[in-house]
Formats: structure tokens, sequence, C-alpha cells
């Protein structure tokens, strides 16, 4: 045994602990090259993911009609995608269908049947039993019916299609009722005037976006939110990039720039309501240069001769070389496609704007072909009636109501008393008896109602749609419940059978379910023959559908198509009228209705409150967009809190510095300002309130454009709420671009612009 | 060899370009701005994949949302001749990752995927990874984020909850990623096939400006546009080298 | 030592261990005060973040980091300068030092505590703070040897290692001192203390070669330290950040804002310690010029810091330099320049230097000033980096406040408790600069000192 004292014992100690830990560590370095330093925490290779069952559906957050897939786990909605196979969404999906998961799992959804206990809008509801509301309700109907007063019932709805709509028809007819509306804040009723008048029919045709090479787009925010909005940005997104040859350019007409104006090549701002103007002044030119050499050139060259450029450059403040290379450029690149709708149709003159904006695509004779307008086929399904009721006849619903002509008013999933201006709405519901709501939520209209009988929501409900515009062809889609319901609601069909039942109706409306009911509906376009599914069983056929969620026809309509010459003669587009002097109030109000929260009813989504506008980048609030020069002059700054007053009422909001609107125009989103609608939904204000009365003349159409207002300063100020930070690049090149100057004027030679096919 | 030079040679394999073309995947995203409509259906797609937490209006104001892919908008020009334009930002899988090697506990790390991948069980919140980042796309669990029931019920089973303290970001979807090697080794292939896994945000671009797939395989979309004349990198001066790839936005201007 | 004229060897010893067994109410009160308010102000505060998260802080995206991290870089850098300053001192043989480098060292022992518990306060998860040191585990997980929060972490943990050492060591013949003029527990305590100190030539021999060794060794431990903390930042790529003058500008500013500490806390020492003999106007004119010194440097890297941004030409670097000068906390940084580089041009006079009141109001400014260069380090560079869109702005809340002003007040507890336990005083260091004793005193029975 060597001599070993305890301070050598304590250096080797030392020593050899050191030479232990670096051995360790160097071996430890040797053994883990640096890309599995942490072996534990990649996941095992056994981890697996789980089983997911999906279920096709149809989308109900707009009246798109997509179809769906959702994404389900022990029974539980995890998912919504597109339907690959749907030809509206082919397998993508918007921001707001996406947020259809958060109607279902609401947590301010209705949970079961309401009456109403004390005074109508004190908010104080008692639960009742399905058994104790449907009876309620049933009795008078049936007593109402019995005593032939059947046209005493209101049946008001938000826009339905499909055999849901057929359903109310059937109801109200049994009933006796001629009172069956439907109410939607942003249905295009000008557009379908406009169609009627044009094309003699009232319907949407389809627009070929993916084709089209030029696109001319008068206020219509196609992107945001304007009929179809998935399928017109696949439309887009193809138009651009997918295809060898060409890129398809886009221009926007519209005072303050929308997300579609955004993506435009070409952003042009001419004076509010003069839209339509401008369309006559391109139409003008494309004549006057010889460019149309239809039949009917003269009555043309006669009914435009008061659109001179000129003229028209001077009406609409838009410079008269834009409107010639313009009028050149749409002529000139086949196909080219002209739309028109959100501000620039809802003027005093709305409906003509929208002739106006037809008659271009006539005179570019795109009408029937690929990248242009087509016509779509009769819908496959039940051929309902078109029962929007525009804001004229609303009114008259509520004078109706204030004569005492209505007994009951069952309203379903509308929120008039939210998004109907200066109309007297809710004084006029106080005159009626017996208020009835099928709503899933509570809402400002529902908590005036005396009986709540909530309803499913559309992920746990049958339905089907057959989307309106269609693609170009014959499409259904069957809707289907995806969950099993979470409260003790029912849907909307079941519970308008089971009143038809209890009221006496049952002879004509035997079905015991929505389910039968839709069934039955789909075994007649089974049954209409010329399908190539009738080779199989109906339920086979009906199997099919369910699984895919759609079916489709390859059926198309003969373009042909000859113009009325009295359609000629009278184009004609009146200057827009404004309520309020221009001098009391300086300002036009652009109202619009929100990309992410609509026209309101997506306001109660917190998925939708915490996405970010597009333009703004605002959340959870309101606000109100004013050119920077005129912000300027009138010292207003970001967050500074300014009272919008109209000649109808005042709102305060504060103020975002918007790069891209007219000076003299101010624009404010219509969604926010809601006081009943749920945790998420009850802040800022809503612009509607405001809105001056003025319709358009031929359809009576709320012209919400029309509202002159002026701003005053409170002198206090917000932090608005946002996730944009400097709105500017600073030469950072971050969003780079190519192309620019080097393609110049209508004659670009669209081929030297880099384009990127995506196989697909 | 002696023990040191291997040590040198695993450094040095690792820093060699191309290390990652060692291994199965690579994985990438192209994003056309010529596409791209600032929609936000990819944002809020993402948000309801991963679990993204609902942060009220309150939290949001003071800055801490938490949005794996967002839509960045800037403005260019003044009124009349004025433009926005629209970027989606999301975490870029560098294969230079600033923010990995800051980290001190490598909860952030380089998956042989070419994954920027992060462990929530590990990190420890010192929140430096999300200063490392140039792109700022890592967002801070700032709370323990809470669902109003029955919201609850929509959250996805495949993709954990984060709790309050550690760092998030885009994932690529790996769960997404998972799932699909998972169906192809049960049927029996050695790979996914492209367009087989589709992360949440390019499943629902409504205009197909995002496409991901594997770059390693030349024949994928992904790979095709990568070799774009339109193509480059945000902030490629900082030589992230990025797995995110933009096509630049076409601007036909008329005058 | 020109006022210790009268001064004997047993002056000292009573001085001294009197200071440490003699307790007035005024020190309870002190204590009392302490205590109290670091659990008011920084315990309750931070127990509260714990439970509701990082968001009890003003932290934002992309602000993730604020005052809990300016905090650690403040009191890392008042650390330096004390253990540093010492060896320094030490290793050029400065007389002045003995009176004071004591205290010194116990300033950069608590600073680099207090700056351990900010690294606490700053995680998101301090409950797995270990996860970042590397120990063997079953796990085979270790942390990231690249990321420079962990040299910081090494350098740091091996920093109080040597400064815990350093001060012990050199306390050993103190601690036998008081151990032979207590009786009861601190007589036992201090024998513990002690470690059998006898005052042989053999161990004052060793002791100085052992000290001296560490001396040497802690310098650049000392520059390391601050150099690496710097490297959190200076690696990383943000704008204003991402500067290789970074490691020298933290050095010379943690050295700089430790000597003002340093003024600060003699100051306070002197007033309320009744040390007015041992510490005199030579300290306080020696660390003014020292603290003129630092500042010129300071101020000459503050102005290579603007001028490379500018140079730069990059737009990120000028935004983030702009920003700085005249962003929202601009009021901040000019008040930085005031008290950092302008106040301190006071010290080329010599009355200023030895004038007590002023010396502290100064040294007290710059530490108010680097405190805010701190902060500014990190709030303005964050909220301005590459993409404007996701700029912002941070704010600190209140919870973030009161666990600063806590920090101040956990840092003079620590301080309380150390001045009862170690002389505070280095009375053999004193004695080496004193003229032997003419008339033999009571002889104490320790050792011959030098
Ligand atoms: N539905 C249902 N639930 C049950 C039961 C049941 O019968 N049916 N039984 C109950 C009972 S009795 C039990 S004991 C529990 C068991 O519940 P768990 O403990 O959850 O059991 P497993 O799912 O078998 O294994 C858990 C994980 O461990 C991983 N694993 C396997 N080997 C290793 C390894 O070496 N290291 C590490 N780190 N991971 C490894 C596996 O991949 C798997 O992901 O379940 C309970 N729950
Ligand atoms: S466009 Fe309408 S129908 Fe289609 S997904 Fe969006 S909300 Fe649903
Ligand atoms: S979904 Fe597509 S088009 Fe919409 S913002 Fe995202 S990337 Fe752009
Ligand atoms: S984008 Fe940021 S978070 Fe993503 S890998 Fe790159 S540095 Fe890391
Ligand atoms: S926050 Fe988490 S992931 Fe990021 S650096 Fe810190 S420990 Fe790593
Ligand atoms: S890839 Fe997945 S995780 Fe990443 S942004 Fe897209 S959806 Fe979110």
């Amino acid at each position: 045994m060597p001599n070993i004292d305890r301070r050598d014992f304590i250096k080797l100690v030392g020593a050899g602990s050191v030479g232990v830990g670096a051995g360790f560590m160097l071996r430890e370095t040797i053994k883990h090259p640096t890309e599995q330093l942490i072996p534990h925490v990649i996941a095992p290779e056994d981890f697996s993911t789980g089983i997911a069952t999906w279920y096709n559906t149809v989308c109900s957050m707009c009246a798109a009609g997509c179809g769906i897939s959702v994404r389900t786990r022990e029974g539980r909605a995890k998912k919504i995608e597109g339907n690959p196979s749907h030809p509206v969404s082919q397998g993508r999906l918007c921001a707001l269908g996406q947020a259809g998961l958060q109607v279902l799992y609401n947590p301010d959804r209705l949970t079961g049947p309401l009456m109403q206990t004390g005074q109508r809008g004190s908010g104080s509801f008692a639960q009742v039993t399905w058994q104790e509301g449907l009876d309620k309700v049933a009795d008078r109907l049936e007593l109402l019916t019995a005593e032939n007063q059947g046209n005493r019932i209101g049946l008001l709805s938000q826009g339905v299609r499909g055999h849901l709509a057929q359903l109310f028809e059937l109801f109200a007819d049994q009933l006796g009722s001629e009172r069956l509306l439907h109410y939607d804040f942003d249905h295009p009723h000008t557009l379908y005037a406009a169609n009627h008048r044009f094309f003699g029919e009232a319907r949407l045709p389809y627009y070929d976006l993916k084709n089209t090479r030029y696109l001319l787009s008068f206020g219509a925010d196609y992107l945001g939110n304007w009929i179809s909005p998935v399928h017109h940005s696949l439309g887009f997104g193809h138009s651009r990039q997918g295809r060898s040859d060409v890129r398809g350019r886009f221009v926007q007409i519209e005072p303050r720039m929308s997300m579609s104006g955004a993506a435009a090549d070409e952003w042009i701002s001419a004076k509010p309501g003069t839209e339509g103007i401008l369309a006559l002044g391109l139409a003008h030119r494309i004549v006057s240069e010889g460019h149309y050499s239809g039949v009917d050139r003269d009555d043309w060259t006669t009914a435009l001769s008061g659109y001179t450029t000129d003229q028209v450059a001077e009406q609409t403040g838009v410079g008269a070389d834009t409107i010639r290379r313009i009028a050149d450029t749409f002529v000139h690149t086949e196909p080219s496609l002209a739309i028109g709708g959100g501000s620039a149709a809802n003027h005093s003159n709305g409906v003509d704007t929208l002739v106006a904006v037809n008659a271009l695509n006539y005179l570019v004779a795109n009408i029937g072909k690929p990248g242009g307008l087509v016509f779509n086929p009769e819908p496959a399904g039940p051929a309902s009636q078109d029962r929007q009721a525009s804001y004229r006849t609303m009114l008259e619903l509520a004078e109706d109501a204030k004569q005492g002509n209505i007994e009951i008013l069952i309203l379903n999933g509308t929120n008039p008393v939210f998004s109907l201006p200066s109309a007297g709405f809710e004084e006029a519901l106080a005159e009626i008896p017996l208020i009835v709501s099928l709503s899933s939520f509570m809402d400002e209209t529902t908590a005036l109602a005396d009986i709540i009988l909530p309803s499913h929501t559309y992920l746990e409900s049958w339905g089907d749609d057959f989307p309106e515009p269609g693609v170009g062809f014959s499409i259904g889609s069957v809707s289907q419940p995806v969950v099993s319901p979470l409260y003790n609601t029912r849907a909307t069909g079941d519970i308008v059978l089971q009143l038809a039942k209890q009221a006496g109706l049952s002879d004509a409306i035997p079905w015991s379910s929505m389910k039968d009911f839709i069934k039955d509906g789909w075994r007649l376009i089974y049954d209409r023959g010329g399908l190539d599914t009738q080779k199989e069983s109906f339920e086979s056929f009906w199997r099919s559908i369910l699984k895919a969620g759609v079916w489709g026809e390859k059926t198309h309509r003969d373009p042909a198509f000859t113009l009325d010459k009295r359609v000629i003669n009278s184009i004609a587009v009146p200057p827009p009228e404004f309520s309020g002097s221009s001098d009391a109030y300086p300002f036009i109000l652009h109202p619009y209705v929100s990309t992410t929260l609509h026209d309101g009813h997506a306001a109660n989504l917190p998925w939708m409150q915490e996405l970010p506008d597009p333009m703004t980048s605002v959340v959870y609030g309101s606000w109100v967009e004013i050119n920077p020069a005129t912000a300027g002059q009138m010292n207003l700054k970001e967050g500074d809190l300014v009272d919008i007053e109209s000649p109808h009422g005042q709102i305060r909001a504060p103020v975002y510095v918007y790069p891209a609107i007219m000076p003299g125009v101010i624009a404010m989103p219509i969604g926010q300002g809601h006081v009943t609608y749920g945790r998420y939904a009850n802040r800022g204000v809503n612009p509607i309130e405001i809105l001056s009365p003025r319709v358009d003349q031929r359809t009576g159409a709320l012209a919400s454009s029309a509202t002159r207002v002026k701003i005053k300063a409170t002198g206090r100020r917000i932090e608005l709420v946002k996730t944009g930070g400097n709105s500017r690049e600073l030469g950072r090149e971050i969003v780079q671009t190519t192309g620019g100057k080097a393609s110049q004027g209508h004659s670009a030679k669209l081929n030297s612009i880099p384009i990127t096919v995506v196989p697909t | 060899m002696s023990i040191l030079d291997r040590i040198a040679d695993g450094w040095r394999k690792y820093r060699k370009p191309g290390y990652y073309d060692e291994f199965d995947y690579h994985w990438g995203m192209t994003v056309d701005l010529d596409r791209c409509t600032g929609c936000e259906a990819c944002v809020t797609a993402c948000q309801s994949e991963n679990n993204l937490p609902i942060v009220g209006e309150k939290a949001f104001a003071e800055g801490r949302e938490v949005k794996w892919i967002r839509i960045e908008r800037y403005w260019e020009g003044e009124f009349p001749d004025v433009k926005l334009r629209f970027i989606p930002m999301l975490c870029q899988h560098c294969d230079s990752a600033p923010c990995e090697t800051v980290c001190p506990v490598s909860a952030t790390y380089h998956n042989q995927d070419g994954l920027n991948t992060q462990v929530y069980n590990r990190c420890i919140g010192t929140r430096s990874c999300a200063v490392y980042c140039p792109y700022e796309v890592r967002y801070f669990n700032f709370y323990d984020h809470h669902w109003d029931s029955p919201l609850d019920q929509q959250l996805n089973p495949d993709v954990t909850v984060r709790e309050k303290g550690v760092m998030e970001k885009c994932t690529f979807c790996i769960q997404r990623i998972r799932q699909a090697k998972d169906v192809a080794k049960d049927d029996g292939r050695r790979r996914v096939r492209d367009g087989e896994v589709q992360p949440a945000c390019v499943q629902t671009c409504p205009t197909q400006a995002l496409v991901f797939g594997d770059r390693k395989d030349p024949e994928s979309q992904v790979s095709k546009l990568m070799n774009n004349p339109r193509t480059y990198r945000v902030l490629d001066e900082l030589n992230t080298d990025s797995s995110v790839v933009y096509l630049k936005k076409v601007e036909d201007d008329h005058a | 030592m020109p006022e210790a004229k009268e001064l004997q060897y047993a002056d000292i010893h009573r001085d001294v261990v009197r200071s440490i067994v003699e307790t007035g109410p005024k020190y309870y009160i002190t204590l009392g005060t302490a205590i109290f308010v670091t659990l008011l102000c920084f315990f309750f505060p931070w127990f509260y973040q714990l439970y509701y998260g990082i968001g009890a802080a003003g932290l934002n995206h992309p602000q993730v980091w604020g005052t809990y991290l300016a905090s650690f870089i403040f009191w890392i850098g008042l650390s330096h300068s004390g253990t540093l300053l010492s060896c320094v001192l030490h290793l050029t043989n400065s007389s002045w030092r003995k009176a004071m480098y004591r205290s010194a060292e116990a300033m950069t022992l608590f600073s680099l505590v207090v700056a351990f518990t900010f690294v606490m306060v700053h995680l998101g998860r301090p409950w797995f703070i270990h996860w970042s040191l590397p120990y063997p585990n079953q796990m085979e997980m270790w942390p990231n040897f690249r990321s420079p929060l962990l040299f910081d972490v090494m350098a740091i943990t091996t920093y109080l290692t040597g400064s815990a050492i350093f001060i012990y060591m050199g306390s050993i013949p103190d601690f036998a001192a008081v151990r032979d003029r207590t009786i009861g527990w601190r007589n036992t305590m201090y024998t513990l203390l002690s470690l059998g100190w006898r005052g042989t030539d053999r161990e004052w021999h060793r002791l100085h070669w052992a000290y001296t060794f560490l001396a040497v060794l802690i310098i650049p431990l000392a520059v390391s330290v601050h150099s690496i903390v710097s490297w959190d930042f200076a690696l990383s790529i943000v704008p204003a950040l991402h500067q290789t003058i970074f490691a020298p500008y933290f050095v010379v500013g943690a050295i700089y804002s430790g000597t003002a500490g340093i003024v600060t806390v003699m100051f306070i020492l002197r007033k309320y310690m009744d040390f007015g003999q041992y510490i005199t106007k030579v300290h306080f004119d020696n660390l003014g010029k020292l603290l003129l010194v630092l500042s010129l440097i300071w101020t000459y890297i503050n102005m290579v810091e603007l001028f490379t941004g500018w140079y730069s030409g990059a737009s990120t670097e000028h935004e983030a330099l702009q920003y700085k000068l005249f962003g929202y906390y601009a009021p901040l940084y000019w008040e930085m320049i005031l008290f950092c580089a302008v106040a301190p041009l006071l010290c080329i006079s010599k009355r200023f230097r030895t004038s007590f009141v002023p010396m502290l109001i100064l040294s007290i400014a710059v530490n108010i000033g680097m405190y805010t260069e701190r902060f500014l380090i990190v709030g303005t560079s964050l909220s301005r980096q590459y993409l404007p869109d996701a700029w912002g702005l941070y704010v600190p809340s209140l919870v973030e406040l009161s666990i600063i002003l806590g920090s101040f007040a956990l840092f003079s507890t620590f301080f309380l408790i150390f001045v009862k336990i170690f002389p505070s005083v280095s009375m053999y260091e004193v004695k080496e600069t004193m003229s032997t004793p003419k008339t033999e005193p009571e002889a104490p029975p320790e050792g011959n000192p030098a």
C-alpha cells in the first residue's frame, strides 16, 4: 500500500473526477452527432395519430354553398375543410367556412326552448319543454288557419335554398299565408333585377373568372364576400398563374380599395355612384371606335351618345386616357369579363349601373363563352321563388304589423332589428301579438321573441343546397349531421314539420322528419331520368351522394341570347342621389360588409373576431377609414374617436387613416355593434344605424352607399387593436415584385410576364 | 482516426451544405404572391388545426396574440396610385436557423426532415429564439389559455395544447406529415406521395397560393415551383437558408 | 491614511468587531424594512407572475425581452468592479483599496445572486432551469453548447464560485480575529469559518499566494462574464444588437456602473457604519478619477456604436438608430447621455471628487443612466426589427417595476446580513497600511501582519 496522505488523496479524487467527467463528455460528443442531441424528444416511431371520420356536407356560413368535409373524432367535429369533389369549393375554404365549428361549439348557443317571462326586450326567459313551446305556437297557427286568417301569419327567414325553402313554401301555403319572406342584409337585389332586365331572367349567371384574361369589376369584392368568394378565389388564382400562356389581369373600380382592389393590377376610384356611368363611357368608346359590329350597332350608338369619353371623365372623375385605355384593353383582350356589385350596386341607380355592366359583357360578346358570362341551367332541386325581401318590402311588412295585420311572426335565423336602418322595425314588432324565433342564438331580434324554439346548427342538421349561382352546370349537395346534437335543440325543418303536424296540416305535409322530406325530394331528382345514376337503385344513389356530398350533371345551358331592343334604347345611368346636403354633410359614407364578420352574423365567432381585417389588420372593433390628406386637414390620427353624424343618427368610432380611399368618402365595416349576440359579439358600433332609408328606385333595395355624413372630433382617442406595426416596407424588399413597367398598354405581351403553372 | 479527428469530422459533416440531403425528406413550401389575396383562410385553418388559443381582446391589444401564420400588409405609394401588398409570414424552417443555435436546452432543433421543430416539453421559456428569429414568427404563451366550454371540444386531439411559459410556432403541421408517413407505411410504400401531405394552411388556400412538398423529390410541385424565375427568399441576405420560398408578385403596371 | 493618524491596531479591532456584535434598533428596523419590501415588492409580484404567466409583465410580441433581462445585465454589471476592482488593485498594490474591498466583493457576490434571481423571474418555466445544466441523465438530454445563453450559465456560475471563494479566503484572518474576541455561538461560528487559522508565517504565506493566484484568475473571468452576457445580444441578428463592439462595451459599462455602485456603498458604510476613519476622501478622489476615465471610454464606445449603425447604410440599422434617438423612448436615451456621458465630467474637479454628497448623487445618477442603457438595448432594438409590419411597443408593467424596486431591497437584505457576519472592513489589510505601533498595545494573539 503506497503511502497516501490526506492531501494526495484529495488531489487524486479531484483529478479523477475531472478526468471521468471530461472522458464522459468526450464520449457523449462522439456518440451523438449534433442532430441527435435530444433523442428522447423525437417522437417515438410508434407514435400514431388518431383515425378520423370525415363527413361531407355543405357550408352554411354564407350563400355561396361550398361543399365541405368535416373531420370528426370520437363524435366531435374537429376541423372543416373544403370537399375536394365539390365544384364550388374544390377542396378549398374561406376563413369563415373554417370558423363554422364555432357556430356548433359556441358557448353562447341557446340550449333549449325558452319563453319570454317579462316585458319584451327585458331579456328574461324561462326554460320550457319542446311540447309546451310547440303547443303554444301550433295552437295559434291552427286557430288562424281554421278561421281563414292564415295571411295574418308572417314567416321571415334568412335566405334558404333547396328543400328547406320548399318546406317553408309548403308550410306557408297550407297555412294560407302569403307573408313568407327571406331577409338578408347583403342580398344582391339589384343584380337580380339588372339581370332580369337585361337577360330576361332574375338569376345569377356563372362568371368564369378562371378562364378570363381581363376582368373589370365595378365595386364587386368578389374575393372578399361577393356571391361566391372561394370559387372566385380559385378562379382568380388560376387566371393569374394557372395557365402557361397568359396571366389574367384584373381591374377594380371602387371608391375604397377592397381586398379585390388590392389584388387587382389596377385600382381606379370613380366618384361614388358613377360606376355605371363609367361603364357606359367604356361602352361608348367600344362602339364609337367601331369595335362592336353587331346588328344592333346603331341602337347602341344612339343609346350611348350621351356618354362620350370626355363627358364621362367629367362625371366620374376618372381620366379620359384611362377610360380610353381600359375600354380598348377590354375589347382587345379576349375573353374579358365585367362584373358589378358591392357599393356600385348599392346606390339609388344600382340596377341601371349593373345593366350598364351587363351591356359591356354584351358588347364584347363574351356571353356563353369560356372566360365570360355563362348562363346556369335550371337548378336540379326544387324550383322555389325568389322570396328575398328588399328594404321596401320590409318596410311594408313593418307597416302591416303596425296596422295590426300580423298575428304571429315566425323568425328563422334572420336579424332585421340589427340590419334594417331607420325602419322602425322594433316598434313594428311590438304590435305583433306572438313572435316566435327559431334561432340558434340570442340576437337583437330573437331577444324580442315570445317563444324561442332553438334550431340545430347546420353541422347537426339534414339539409341540401343547390348553389346560386351554379357553376355552369347542374349540381346539388346534401348536408348531413356530422355530430349528434349538443343541446336540446331541433333542426329547423323538423320544427316546421312538427308545427305543421300539430296545426293539423299533416295531410299536405306528411313527413315526420326533414331527412325523409329531403330524401323524397331527391327521389324526384333521381326519377327525373337522364341520369347516369339511374343505373343503380335509389338507395345506393342516395348513399353515394351522402358519401360524396355532392351530385352534378354535365348539362350545359344553350348560350344563345338575343337582346331586346327596348333594353338598349332605355340604357342610361342617372346620377346617384344622396341623403343629406353636401354642405351640411361633406362626406359620403361607404359602409361595406366586413370581410371577417360579414353582415354581422359571424360576429359571435371568436376566430372571426380575432382574424385581422385583411386591409387594416384591425380586430375586435369598429373603425372609420379616412383618406390621409383629409385626415391631415382635419388633424385626425389613427385612434382618434370621431362622431359620425348623418341626418338619421350618430355613432362614434375611432379613425383609421386609410391610404386607398377617395377624399370625400369615409368607409366603415358593417358587422360589429351587437348588443345581445353573446360574449364575443357585443362590441363596436353598427353603421347601419345611421344609414338613410333611400332605396334603389327600381327594386326598393336599400341604397346603403347613399348616405352623407359629417364627422366631428371628440378630442378623445383609443388604441386600435390590430396586428400591423408599420405599414410601409421602407425599401426592405419584403414583398418583391416583378414585371411592372416592362409590359405596357393594352397590347401588352402578357407572355412576357413570368407565368407559373401549377401541375394539378 | 483519433478522437479529435472524429469530433471535428462530426462537426464538419454537420455544417456541410446539403447535409440534410442524406435524409428521407426535405419539406418545403412555396408562396405565390401573385396568387395570394390576403384572404386569411390560411390563418384560420392553422388556428383550427393546431389548437391556437383565442386570446381575447385585452391580450390582443397587449400584443400577445398567437398566429403561426399571419398576413403582413405593406402599402406602396399614395392615393390614387396606391397599392396594398400582402405576404403570408410563417416559420421559414430555416436550414441555418438562428433560433436553433440560441436555445440553451435544444427545445428547438432541426429534425431529419429539414423541419425546425419545437419541443414544448423541453422549452424553459427564455424567449431567446423569438428574439433571434428575424421573421418574428415565434409566439410565446404569456398565459394559460382558456377555451370557453364547449369550444374546447373543437380542439384537435393530434396536437397538444401549450401551457403558459413555452414558445410555439408553425410546425409545418408535423402531425399531418406523420400521419401521411403512417399511411404510406401501412400501404407498403417507402415514401409519401407528392401532395399527400397538405398542411392546413396549404390545404385551404382558395387561390392555391401555397404549395407544400418534398424538396428532395425533383418531380414534386414544390421542387418545380422552386425553379421558377420568380422565386426569392424573404431576408435572403441573412443567409437563413429558409425552406419557404416566395414567388414574386407580378405587377403589371398599366402606365 | 491621513485621517487615521491616531488609530491603533486595537481600535480597528474594536470598531469592526463592535459593528458585528453590537446591533442597535436602527439596524433591526432597516433589516426589517428591507425584508418586508423584498417580500412585498419582489416575491409577491413574482409569485403572482408564476401563477398568471409572463403576461403579468408588459412583454409582448415582438418585445419578448424586457426589464427582467435589462435588470439581469444591470446586476451583472454592478457585480463588476467589486471583485474585479479588488483584484486589480490587489495586484497593483494600491493601498487605498484595503478599507473598502471587502464590501466591494460582497457587492459582487450579492449582485450576482440578484442577477440570477432575475434569470429565474425572466424564464417562462423557471422550475425547469436545471435543464440548462449539463448533468448526465437517463433521458440523455444535454443542453445546447452552441447557445450563448449556455455560455452565460457557465460564465456566471464560474464567476460566482470564484468570487465567493475569493471573498471567503480574504476574510479568513479576520474571521479568526473576530473569533478571538467573541464568545458563545459567535465564537463557534467564527471558529468554523476561520478554518483553524492561527496566523503562522506559513499560513500567511499560503494565503497571499492563493489570494494573488485567485486575483489573477478572476480578472479574465470577470471580463469574460460581461463579454459573454453581451453575446446573448450580439450573436443575434437583431438590428442594433448584432454588434461586434458589444463585448468591450458591456465590460466597460459593467466596470463603470460597478465603480459607481462602490461609491454609493462606501458612502453608506461611511455614514451609517461609522467607518469615516477608514473610508476617506482619498478613496473618493481615486474612485472619482476612475469614474471619469470609464465615462470617457463608455462615451466613446457609445459614439462608435451609433456611427457603425449609421455607416452600415442598412435600413434596419438606421431605423433602429432613429428609434433609439428620437423614438418613443428617446427621453430615456437623452437621460442616459446626460447621466453617463455629461455629468461625470464634473469629476475633472478635485473638489468635486472629494465632496461626499455630490459624489453620492453622481454615483446614483450614473447607475440610473446605466440601467437605462440596459433597458434601451433590450427595449428599443426588439421593437424595430426586419419586418416593419411586426414592429411593436413595450411598456413595462407594474409587476416589473415592483420587481425592479424589490430587487434593490433583496440586495440590501443580503448586504445587511453580510455586515453582521463578515468583518466588512478588512482588518488585517488596514493594519498593513499603518505604521508599526510605537507602544505595545494589549497584544492580540495573532500573527505578525505583513
Ligand atoms: N381504453 C382503455 N384504456 C385503458 C385501459 C384499457 O384496457 N382500455 N387499461 C388501463 C390500464 S390497466 C393501463 S396500465 C393504462 C396503460 O396506459 P399507457 O401507459 O398509456 O399505455 P400504452 O398505450 O400501452 O403505452 C404508452 C406509450 O408508451 C410508449 N412506449 C413504449 N415503449 C416505450 C419505451 O421504452 N420508452 C418510452 N418512453 N415510451 C415507450 C408507447 O409507444 C405508447 O405511446 O391504460 C389504462 N387505460
Ligand atoms: S364562401 Fe361561404 S359557403 Fe364558401 S366556405 Fe366561405 S362561408 Fe362557406
Ligand atoms: S389563404 Fe392563400 S390567398 Fe388567402 S391569405 Fe392565405 S396564402 Fe393568401
Ligand atoms: S423562421 Fe424563425 S423560427 Fe422559423 S426556423 Fe427560421 S429563425 Fe427559426
Ligand atoms: S423559449 Fe424555449 S425554445 Fe425558445 S430558446 Fe427558450 S427554451 Fe428554447
Ligand atoms: S404549415 Fe401548419 S402549422 Fe404551419 S402555418 Fe401552415 S397550418 Fe400552421
